[in-house]
């Protein structure tokens, strides 16, 4: 008589461990991504630039989930260190440095900055924390918008499409590829620190930095690693945004990123990838299916239009006072209990 | 053969593609955003202008039909507003702030769709650096600069005026600050103070008192007109006796409500005439609006819309219209009278400043009062400045 498992059964800690532990798994993403691949082929410019939005929007998310959520450590900055990282990168392409290394050198200076400004998480907690983060969102603000000669004021600064070995990536369709390489990367790299000794060290932190010091977690080091790393990251996202739109401005990385950061985070799922992944999507989405719907309803009832025009913005706040009352966990906890409803599917218990 | 017959058939698609019913402009506006109060009378004067002139045969008897997407003044949004707007073919596009048009400006440089916008910065009307942005009214800078000619024409004092600047600090608020400094010494200015104060400032005091020990005879203020209400009322409270020159966005219609008399005897700069000024143009905003009082902004987005239909006319007399022939057209208009909605506008091919000129008003009574346009010379080194 032939057996078949009936759950998924580790026999060594190293599968139990592995990234997409069943066959089913991989074939599905290997079908996403698959999808993701030709998708360019059939979608118009419109579509693709949600998608690079998106992909863009996603390694935000999971760099400051991986401070905020996985580390405990809050951020109000995150949409300046977006903007170091633009500027980096921006400054270092017009200097003549390929896109890669531009890419990361806007990191390492995001990194740098970031780590500047997590020097006082050693000594402060939650919403000091927090104001001290806002602190560094307005420094920066103030630098992109005064340090004339370096980051063009406020006449912006100018950046050439990004260009490989010759290959210029101008259009959507183009560099949309780009753009989910570098994601796929980031997104790779903070999957595996957190399953990876600093990875736990974070967890320690937030849970109790206490308890973490005496198992011999170095909190000073290790906050300042996740501060490190997820500044690099962020600048990361802003290098392919500054390479993306051609043009920054000082503007562009203003409060309103970094709150719309933090949304997505605690929409997706705090402490958790595929939830950043979740409120990336969510909350880019968002405007455009608002838009979409107003637009659609002004053919069918200009009256009703015009008054969930104006109600927009108050759609989108009771949208997030909504996720918070009713999942507080995030996108990722639905997302859970739809696959473990469906595994059973139809004998659910 | 086949190759043949493929290209047969993609240019069968491409001229039904251009053969289409109506010419496709893209509106990009802040209806539900921080400049919603502003931004929605400007994207009513564009709606009513299309109309009307689609109501009087269009474009050489096609319509323009307008694709309007609200961005809430957020980048992101605007850039998937602009990718839309590229993929329902339009020809032309009206733009809005500041911090889209410039996220936008090597996009429209590439698709080749020309742009007006009601961000008035001075580097967007450099080709060299924005070859496909123009604007209906000249920028900042040069509106700041006429401005500041008109108050040294108009002072009788023997000694030099003093001058002083209250601007937020970000970029629309900076941009034109240099280039006033530099022209108001040159008028004999005596420049004695800057201050900052936020857009969305509920008191000014501070900043007011430190103005108040240096004397300012004029004061320019640059920001919105709830934060210049905030400055006229606290300058009225604290006893400084100057005259404030606001920028033309801050000051409009709303000022009386805001600042009640305080705002009396101020001056503002405008780049399109008040509602229901006596000029040819008029009669049909009237008409088209049935004698509902309309913001100045809305005018301003009745001509930028004007304007960019007048480029699309000469355009398809020249033969066909798409972004690169209208904004070849509008390197071609000279001296185009927008029925004296706004002053005369003329474009170069290397240079995007619509005109030097900038209308003055005055608040009294209640209402704004213009006074007179005043133009200054087309001059090179001020181009993008």
């Amino acid at each position: 008589m032939s057996m078949q498992k009936c759950g998924l059964f580790y026999t060594t800690y190293g599968r139990e461990d592995g990234l997409f532990p069943s066959r089913f798994q991989k074939i599905c993403l290997a079908l996403f991504f698959a999808v993701l691949l030709i998708c360019p082929q059939f979608m118009n410019s419109y579509v693709m630039s949600i998608m690079n939005l998106i992909l863009i929007a996603i390694i935000g998310a999971v760099s400051l989930n991986l401070l905020t959520g996985v580390c405990g450590q809050m951020s109000l900055g995150h949409g300046a260190f977006l903007g170091v990282g633009a500027y980096g990168a921006a400054v270092f392409s017009n200097m003549g440095a390929p896109f890669f290394l531009a890419l990361l050198g806007g990191g390492a200076v995001s990194a740098m900055i970031g780590m500047i400004f997590g020097i006082p998480s050693l000594r402060l907690k939650g919403i000091y924390l927090a104001i001290s983060t806002l602190a560094a969102q307005l420094i920066l603000e103030y630098v992109f918008l005064h340090a004339g000669g370096l980051t063009g004021g406020a006449n912006g600064l100018p950046v050439d499409a990004p260009e490989i070995m010759g290959y210029s990536f101008d259009t959507d369709s183009k560099i949309f590829y780009l753009i989910l390489f570098v994601t796929v990367l980031c997104v790779l790299v903070v999957t595996n620190v957190i399953r990876s000794r600093p990875g736990r060290a974070f967890v320690a932190i937030r849970d109790y930095h206490q308890s973490a010091e005496n198992v011999g977690v170095n909190l000073f080091a290790f906050k300042l690693q996740a501060f490190g790393l997820s500044s690099f990251l962020a600048g990361v996202a802003g290098g392919l945004w500054a390479h993306y739109t051609m043009y920054i401005t000082p503007e562009q990385f203003s409060m309103g990123l970094s709150i719309s950061y933090l949304a997505m985070i605690i929409i997706g799922g705090m402490g958790s990838v595929l939830g950043s992944i979740f409120g990336a999507i969510f909350i880019t989405l968002l405007p455009e299916m608002l838009n979409l719907l107003t637009s659609s309803l002004s053919g069918v009832a200009p009256d009703l239009s015009a008054i969930i025009v104006p109600m927009k913005e108050g759609v989108f706040g009771l949208m997030l006072v909504l996720f918070l009352i009713f999942e507080p966990e995030g996108l990722v906890r639905k997302w859970r209990l739809t696959k473990a409803y469906w595994k059973l599917y139809p004998f659910a218990y | 053969m086949k190759k043949l017959l493929v290209l047969t058939i993609l240019v069968l698609i491409a001229s039904i593609g251009t053969a289409a019913a109506a010419y496709k402009v893209g509106v990009l506006s802040d209806l539900t955003g921080p400049t919603s109060s502003v931004g929605a009378p400007y994207a009513d004067g564009i709606k009513a202008y299309v109309s009307w002139l689609n109501d009087n045969g269009g474009i050489d008897g096609k319509p323009v039909e307008l694709i309007q997407v609200d961005y809430a003044y957020n980048v992101q949004q605007a850039l998937a507003a602009y990718k839309r707007f590229t993929s329902s073919g339009i020809v032309a596009m009206q733009g809005w702030g500041t911090g889209d048009t410039e996220a936008l400006v090597k996009f429209v440089a590439k698709d080749k769709i020309p742009v007006f916008s009601a961000s008035y910065s001075a580097h967007l009307m450099d080709p060299a650096k924005a070859p496909y942005n123009f604007t209906a009214a000249a920028d900042y800078s040069t509106q700041g600069r006429a401005g500041l000619k008109y108050l040294r024409e108009s002072w009788k004092e023997e000694r030099a005026p003093k001058l002083a600047f209250i601007f937020p600090d970000n970029p629309y608020g900076t941009v034109p600050i240099p280039a006033m400094k530099e022209y108001a010494v040159e008028l004999g200015f005596e420049v004695v103070g800057q201050e900052n104060v936020d857009l969305k400032a509920i008191d000014a005091t501070p900043q007011l008192l430190s103005l108040k020990k240096v004397a300012p005879d004029f004061v320019w203020t640059g920001g919105t007109t709830p934060s210049t209400a905030v400055i006229m009322k606290d300058a009225q409270k604290l006893g400084i006796k100057c005259t404030f020159l606001t920028n033309i966005w801050s000051s409009d219609e709303n000022i009386f409500k805001l600042a009640g008399e305080a705002a009396t005897g101020h001056f503002g700069l405008q780049g399109g005439v008040i509602y229901g000024q006596d000029v040819p143009g008029m009669a049909t905003i009237l008409e088209v609006t049935k004698n509902e009082p309309q913001m100045t902004h809305f005018v301003r987005g009745y001509v930028s819309a004007m304007v960019m239909c007048e480029g699309m006319k000469m355009a398809a007399a020249k033969g066909e219209v798409t972004g690169e022939s209208i904004k070849e057209a509008l390197e071609t208009m000279r001296d185009f009278d927008p029925m004296g909605l706004a002053p005369a506008i003329s474009y170069f091919p290397d240079d995007h400043r619509p005109n030097m000129s900038v209308n003055i008003n005055t608040f009294r009574d209640g209402k704004l009062e213009f006074v007179k346009t005043e133009t200054l010379e087309r001059k090179k080194e001020w181009l993008g400045l």
